[in-house]
């Protein structure tokens, strides 16, 4: 099954991949040797196996990557340009407040991408397998909490109340 | 032995249950299997027992002659019906004829022995499987004494009993600590006061302070246990119950329904939590406060204590009357509430059709019609309820009065101190709460009974199939075999009848046939989600039931129609029963089932969550992804029922090109209502009423003019009228 299921799923050999420019949420990328343009990345597993991207040009798939970080130095440094831009997801550092407003939660965060204010329904905090929480605001807009064992004692309280 | 019965009809009546009119008819070996009781008598009201044995149908009654047609003569069973009268009917080799008649009211029952006389007619014998599979289900509903029931909640609430008779003591000592102040505010009038004893003041304000002291810390540890009572029987409790749920059988789930079992683990669970807390461990403090008080009434003043036990009977009459009648005040109030509920919710959500129909006027006059019948069942309620309640206020007050006549006058006459009567007084009103308290107690221990009764329901089940401690690993190749399987749902009709048949390795095999003839039953079995009553299922020769679960499960693999997904990612989904699989093994599963696409255009791919039951997939969508679940783990064997039922037309095709290639070589048996996903496969299978009435290629079964012939047909016709019909409107849209 295995040899079937590399070439039916056009898995890539990282050593024959560059990725030579990004544009917002597409790359270029030479495929042993051969140039593709306006090529979207996406990761199947976002949160479980984010390391997994797949290439699209247009609606077709051209391949998978098992392990974009196997990729050289300068091809992950643009892939991860645009992967910023396609998986852009703010990194909760702090929790300021959680306050019960008409029926939603109104949040105080501090990430890194500075202060900010949104809005949740009750139910709105995942658990990743590996810990990792994912938090989503009322438009489905997802804030991700990288090590919640690092939180301060408040944020910590905070957010135990919302799991 | 069990029978099942209602006033209509029993099934397997035990012989001691006969009546002995039926009783003296019967030949030697002859069982009753089914008496139906008719209401009418010719076209008069009056009963006639209808009795199905294992040989004979009868009609008999009391004066009149004995009808009886023996079953080898016998065709099949029927009922005509009428606007309000029935007629049995009964098909022999001679020709139809009417047997015995009754109402409507009648009709559930005499269907049942309908189609208990046609299995008789045509599964012989197997009328014992029908009675093992009744006395299972009616070995579940066995009733129970309520004693017994809560000696054994006692038992089974073991682990939090410690919990529970803390809870009890320390409730017990807070009630007697709430009796020392009026004792000392007695002190503080009759020794202090009147008495002039300025140096005991201190002494009882600080006895007061310490009381209240006590018991505000007391009270927190009550409350502590209470809530850690209250939370360890819940749990104890559906711990047990969702493991049972892991070990029951299917048939049990049939049973119950998911409803029936979601309110035994919710519902009852809650109320045996409520009741106990409310009822059990109440009772025991109430006793205890009603004791020590009731002691303390007597000790400072008999003849004053008989006073206050006179409101009580008038009190719990009220009550009485209350709860009898309250109800048909409050439902007939909440019924008028959800005429309003309902007149409003069709305003808004069909506010077309209203409009359009030009119904505003009718649904307003209709509102305020509503409103009007709402506002006088709340003073309905009012009204009821002030005919009883000041009644059994006055009572008291009354029983109060009393008391300070009574006791004043003692006072006055120097018989009691004033402190005396003060603290009788404040211990009077203590006194009526608990003894309130504990005739809800008692009245509370039925719903507890009640409550816990059903939970026994489940936890006593047990499993129809029994993993035998002989089973072993086995490598499954793919041969099938269906040795003569009966097996039956509910223990009146049939699922399957005596199918016998043979799949070899590698084989693709569809199973058709019209609705209910048994092949999602079959596909089932396959699994060992059920076990065959009578007759075997074997793979390779080897009985399933000699082949572990684990071994079974890993090696059978089966995509239900309507799947239902768990609460999760698409990804754990998918890799359900291959929890160790790989990333990219995951994709080529979703790819082969043609599910992948659609699962990259959510922003969150594989790691999308599918919700409760799959809700945030479509049909379409659940199904691709249970299919791809059932290829992940590569099974040797694949069943798949109804696999493109939920897909459109061009999915359709897409899903069964990839399932013929996807299942060369592997044995399949594919169920399908839509014969053309069945294009590819090496034989089909008929089912019809439980049993295989015809098999081979599709070639062949056409020409045998058969079922299958018809089933076929009738889909061309459906598919040349869905053809006309889609012409008829490209033809009126290019004319537009």
């Amino acid at each position: 099954m295995s040899s079937t299921l590399h070439r039916e799923l056009r898995i890539l050999d990282p050593k024959s991949v560059r990725v030579t420019a990004a544009y917002l949420d597409e790359v270029d990328v030479e495929i042993n040797g051969e140039l593709i343009q306006g090529v979207r990345p996406r990761k199947p597993f976002p949160y479980s196996h984010p390391e997994i991207v797949i290439f699209y040009k247009g609606n077709e798939e051209i391949g998978i990557l098992k392990d974009y970080r196997m990729l050289d130095s300068e091809s992950r440094g643009t892939l991860e340009k645009a992967l910023r831009i396609v998986y852009f997801m703010p990194e909760i550092r702090k929790v300021l407040s959680i306050r019960w407003v008409q029926g939603r939660y109104e949040w105080r965060v501090v990430t890194d991408k500075g202060e900010e204010k949104f809005e949740t329904w009750s139910r709105c905090v995942r658990v990743l397998p590996d810990g990792r929480l994912v938090v989503k605001d009322i438009y489905s807009r997802a804030y991700i909490v990288e090590h919640p064992e690092k939180l301060d004692a408040k944020s910590k309280a905070l957010l135990t109340m919302m799991i | 032995m069990s029978s099942q019965s209602d006033n209509a009809i029993t099934i397997y009546p035990a012989p001691e249950d006969l009546p002995p009119l039926v009783r003296g008819l019967l030949e030697n070996g002859e069982e009753v299997i089914a008496i139906a009781r008719t209401d009418l008598v010719g076209s008069d009201y009056g009963e006639e027992l209808v009795v199905l044995t294992n040989r004979r149908v009868l009609a008999v009654a009391e004066g009149r002659e004995t009808r009886a047609i023996p079953l080898a003569k016998i065709t099949a069973a029927s009922i005509r019906g009428y606007i309000n009268s029935c007629v049995l009917v009964v098909d022999t080799d001679e020709g139809s004829r009417g047997f015995a008649v009754f109402t409507r009211a009648r009709l559930e029952a005499f269907e049942k022995f309908v189609t208990l006389t046609n299995n008789m007619v045509i599964g012989g014998g197997q009328y014992r499987l029908m009675r093992q599979v009744l006395d299972r289900i009616k070995r579940v509903s066995v009733s129970r004494g309520g004693r017994a029931v809560l000696v054994r909640l006692l038992g089974l609430l073991r682990p939090v009993m410690l919990l529970l008779i803390s809870s009890i003591l320390v409730a017990v000592a807070i009630r007697l600590l709430n009796m020392l102040p009026p004792y000392l505010m007695k002190s503080l009038i009759d020794e202090v006061l009147l008495n002039k004893q300025a140096d005991r003041l201190f002494y009882i304000i600080v006895g007061l302070l310490a009381v209240n002291l006590v018991n505000t810390g007391l009270g927190t540890i009550n409350a502590y246990l209470n809530t850690k009572f209250n939370v360890a029987i819940a749990n104890t409790l559906r711990s047990k119950i969702y493991s049972k749920l892991h070990e029951l059988s299917l048939s049990h789930y049939d049973q119950f329904g998911s409803g029936g079992l979601w309110s035994r683990i919710m519902d009852d669970v809650g109320r045996i939590q409520w009741a106990m807390q409310a009822s059990f461990r109440d009772l025991f403090i109430n006793a205890a406060t009603v004791a020590f008080i009731g002691f303390t009434l007597v000790t400072l003043n008999a003849q004053l204590t008989l006073i206050v036990l006179l409101p009580i009977p008038v009190s719990v009459t009220a009550t009485t009357i209350y709860r009898r009648l309250s109800s048909r005040y409050y439902q007939r109030m909440w019924r008028r509430w959800s005429r309003i509920v309902s007149i409003i919710s069709d305003t808004i959500n069909a506010v077309i059709l209203v409009r359009s129909y030009g119904k505003e006027s009718s649904f307003k006059d209709s509102f305020e019609r509503y409103q009007e019948e709402f506002e006088k069942a709340q003073m309905d309620v009012f009204k009821f309820e002030q005919q009883i309640w000041p009644a059994s206020g006055l009572a008291f007050t009354a029983s109060s009065l009393l008391v300070w006549w009574i006791g004043g006058n003692q006072v006055l006459q120097g018989a009691i101190s004033l402190g005396t009567l003060t603290a009788f007084t404040s211990y009077m009103w203590m006194f009526y709460s608990p003894v309130f308290g504990l005739i809800d107690n008692i009245k509370n221990l039925q719903i507890l009974s009640m409550s816990a009764s059903r939970v026994f329901d489940i936890l006593d089940l047990e499993p129809d199939v029994v993993v035998t401690p002989e089973a072993r690993d086995v490598e499954i190749r793919g041969d099938i075999a269906f040795n003569n399987v009966w097996f039956t749902y509910d223990g009146i009709h049939y699922a399957l009848r005596g199918v016998n048949v043979k799949i070899r390795a590698g084989e693709r095999v569809g199973l058709v046939g019209p609705s209910g003839s048994g092949k999602t039953t079959l596909a089932k079995l396959l699994l060992r989600l059920y076990e065959p009553q009578l007759g075997s299922l074997t793979y390779d020769g080897i009985d399933v039931k000699e082949i572990k679960m684990d071994s079974l499960k890993r090696q059978v693999a089966i995509v239900l129609q309507n799947p239902v997904l768990l609460d999760a990612t698409i990804a754990e989904n998918i890799s359900l029963g291959a929890s160790n699989a790989e990333p990219e093994e995951i994709i080529y599963a979703a790819k082969l089932a043609r599910a992948h696409d659609f699962i990259m255009r959510f922003p969150e791919a594989y790691d999308f969550e599918v919700g409760m039951q799959g809700s945030r997939l479509s049909g379409g969508e659940r199904a691709r992804v249970a299919l791809a679940a059932a290829l992940l783990k590569n099974p040797k064997v694949l069943i798949l029922d109804e696999p493109t039922a939920a897909l459109d037309a061009l999915t359709e095709d897409e899903v069964t090109e990839e399932l013929e290639r996807l299942t060369r070589g592997k044995t399949t048996v594919i169920i399908a209502h839509r014969l053309s996903t069945l294009r590819f496969v090496d034989r089909i299978i008929v089912m019809d009423k439980g049993a295989a009435v015809e098999e081979g290629p599709h070639e062949e079964l056409l020409k045998r003019d058969g079922l299958y012939k018809k089933l076929w047909e009738a889909q061309l016709k459906g598919l040349t009228r869905m053809s006309q019909a889609e012409a008829g409107e490209l033809y009126a849209a290019q004319r537009a």
